[in-house]
């Protein structure tokens, strides 16, 4: 499968080249006529699909350097069609290109503007390749791309002059730096050695003229020749032409020079001499493309598609490599845990023979020892009621005139008041805060009684703050008192009540013991 | 505008995806695969270095046991290590009971559960749990109640703590010499100790 097709198009020949994987691989002439074109509407018909390179060689042709104001984006094209219509009316094939900015004050954009004057002589192949189908990449013209040649050969000359022979005549092409200047095409070769000597000696005088006329370079500028010799036969003419004409530097361009530098097959150039500018084609497309963006539409769709595909093959070799990598670390992973499993083994089998020695222990060492600091724990955190017992007993030896009817000790988290269900849920669930601290209260009455609330309450205050007053007691509140003279709830009574027949004055008072004594 | 909808991008577009959906399924796979051989690598590091750190300690290892085996049965015996030992708490009941002079007591044992302390003894790899035995009883004295507790504890059926305990005077009528003039009901937690998963032993 060809990756290109080249096509080099000259008022008698067409030469068609197949290029495959870099390489040009054939060069095949067609005559450039209905015949010729038949033919090479034959030829194309296995090569569907491919994109087709056309290059004009022929003598209408027309170039010219153009300054523009510096401009981007839509008014640059603008400007750029604007100047191009001014030009060229009658063809479709013409193309402006950006060579750089302009060294005077307004640095204006500097333009090459080259056209294929009579359309007529490309459109037909063309259209051959449009009716396959076939992704047409552009037009463009021998001169420009000859330029690649200085590039491929790294040949150096500020000035210099290309001369080959090809199919429609003499092609003289100046280059100033390196860069395009001028080219021109002149019918006939010189049919003798010696005459063909004179022949390319005279048209290279007649070009420097015309250089000169164009103030493209002066007469007395040194100019470096570069003879382009396919069949080495201008190994003689070239030495007479260095010979006769002192201010001009030599350099030809052999077969084997040009196969090495071109990597082109040497019969290659046999068969056309169209064959050198075709491999530069296929090397290098110029930005000079006479095709217009509608021409060129199917090639860019082609690239676009060959984006599409690299853009997957990418993904499917990053795919690859990563989860590659991926397996690569989960082989090495695997790997390290059986080795790390084998060491583990040995060392559980060392620790085994160790623990034969051991005594025989019904839990690990770290459960024997943990198990029993727990029980000591335990033991040393257990309480009784005694410390509560000794303090309430001590105060009621200090405060006659209260009698004990009941007492309620806890040890734990909270105080003894949180009575209900849901208190003693919530102090003993595993989140409830850990501190456990003794508490009681202490239930009693004022015996005797005679309805003297006011007494009562003095002596149940005393209790309370002497049993407040104990090293072992962090706080005694009361918490119920005979009589509440709680503002906020309702109390009622008679006051002719015997006091004899007077109730009971009983109360409540809550202790909590400090942690440590 | 690039005409993406035109059929000639149609197997590119295809070969996109699949090589997407390929690449993305590959990585997924592989990537799973590595987490989970990473996953194992760990695992099986942090057991190499158990079984080495073990290893290393098994000298002091040795000495722990020989130091604490003894109090370790003991603990056994008394029931404090591994299951609850509910016929020894009764035994200790009834011989505290008949040494103290009571007039019997009632119990109820709750259902074992977690001591809700446990967090404050550290317990690492034990579980401490206990069960929770409700007990009432009528005494003479005051004092009755600490002795009775006193002769439980050294009954040694267990290890307890006692967690509450109210105590109220009963209304006497007559003049009997030997009768009881309070009522108590306290409750107490027979607290267990057992490792949480079973261990090799040495």
């Amino acid at each position: 499968m060809a990756d290109k097709i080249l096509v080099s198009i000259s008022a008698p020949q067409v030469t068609v080249a197949v290029s495959r994987r870099d390489r040009l691989q054939d060069c095949i002439p067609f005559q450039n006529n209905e015949a010729g074109l038949a033919a090479f509407d034959e030829f194309l018909a296995p090569h569907a699909g491919v994109p087709v390179y056309f290059m004009a060689d022929v003598v209408e042709e027309d170039y010219r350097f153009e300054t523009l104001p510096h401009a981007f984006g839509s008014d640059r094209s603008e400007l750029v069609q604007r100047k191009l219509k001014q030009h060229y009316r009658n063809t479709a094939y013409v193309s402006a290109w950006l060579l750089g900015r302009d060294s005077g004050k307004r640095r204006d954009d500097r333009y090459l503007i080259s056209a294929l004057t009579n359309p007529n002589l490309v459109t037909p192949w063309l259209q051959a390749a449009n009716t396959r189908g076939m992704p047409v990449a552009g037009v463009f013209l021998l001169p420009i791309v000859s330029a690649g040649l200085i590039s491929a050969l790294r040949i150096r000359a500020t000035n210099l002059l290309l001369v080959s022979q090809q199919n429609g005549g003499l092609r003289l092409t100046f280059f100033r730096d390196g860069q395009f200047r001028l080219s021109r095409i002149t019918r006939g070769d010189g049919a003798k050695v010696g005459g063909r000597a004179r022949f390319i000696a005279d048209e290279v005088s007649n070009t420097r003229v015309y250089l000169h006329a164009l103030r493209a370079a002066r007469l007395d500028e040194q100019l470096t020749l570069l003879l382009l010799d396919r069949d080495d036969t201008l190994i003689d003419a070239t030495d007479a032409i260095a010979r006769d004409n002192p201010s001009l530097e030599c350099v030809r361009l052999g077969r084997r020079r040009l196969a090495d530098g071109l990597k082109l097959a040497e019969p290659l150039l046999d068969l056309s001499a169209d064959a050198v500018y075709l491999r530069l084609l296929a090397l290098r497309a110029p930005e000079s493309n006479l095709a217009s963006t509608g021409v060129t539409a199917g090639f860019r769709r082609h690239q676009l598609r060959r984006v599409i595909y690299a853009a997957a093959g990418v993904i499917a070799l990053a795919g690859g490599a990563w989860s590659g990598a991926n397996l690569w670390q989960s082989f090495e992973a695997h790997a390290g845990k059986t080795e790390t499993a084998r060491q583990t083994a040995l060392l559980r089998e060392q620790y085994k023979e160790v623990t034969r020695q051991y005594p025989t222990a019904p839990a690990s060492a770290q459960n024997l020892k943990r198990t029993v600091e727990i029980a000591q724990l335990v033991r040393a955190s257990a309480r009784t009621p005694e410390t509560f017992m000794r303090v309430v007993g001590a105060a009621l030896d200090s405060i006659p005139g209260i009698a004990i009817s009941g007492l309620v000790w806890k040890h734990g988290a909270g105080d003894a008041e949180a009575v209900t269900a849901a208190q003693r849920t919530a102090a003993a669930s595993p989140g409830a805060p850990a501190s456990r601290r003794q508490s009681g209260i202490i239930e009693g009455e004022i015996k005797p009684f005679r309805g003297d609330y006011r007494a009562a309450v003095a002596t149940i205050h005393a209790f309370a703050e002497r049993l407040g007053r104990d090293s072992a007691v962090a706080e005694a509140r009361v918490i119920k008192l005979p009589l509440n003279v709680d503002p906020a709830l309702a109390l009622a009574g008679n006051t002719l009540d015997s006091r004899d027949q007077a109730g009971a004055a009983d109360f409540k008072v809550l202790v909590v013991l400090k942690s440590h004594p | 505008m690039i005409p993406f909808g035109h059929r000639e991008f149609q197997l590119p577009l295809l070969a996109l995806l699949v090589a997407l959906l390929a690449a993305a399924g590959a990585v997924y796979y592989s990537d799973m695969l590595l987490r989970e051989g990473l996953r194992q690598l760990r695992f099986e590091e942090a057991q190499s270095r158990e079984a080495r750190v073990r290893l290393q300690k098994s000298g002091d290892e040795k000495d722990m046991i020989v130091r604490y085996l003894g109090s370790y049965q003991e603990l056994q015996r008394l029931g404090f290590a591994g299951d609850e030992q509910r016929i020894n708490w009764l035994d200790g009941l009834r011989l505290a009971n008949e040494r103290a002079d009571l007039f019997g007591v009632d119990y109820q044992i709750g259902a074992q559960s977690q001591y809700p302390y446990a967090a404050d003894l550290n317990p690492g790899d034990l579980a401490l749990n206990h069960s929770v035995m409700t007990l009432r009883f009528r005494l003479l004295h005051e004092e009755d109640l600490l002795r009775f507790f006193d002769l439980l504890r050294d009954a040694r059926a267990g290890i307890f703590s006692l967690d509450e305990c109210a105590v109220k005077r009963m209304a006497t009528a007559g003049t009997i010499r030997y009768q009881p003039n309070l009522a108590a009901e306290c409750k107490l937690s027979w607290i267990t100790a057992r490792p949480r998963r079973t261990e090799a032993r040495p």
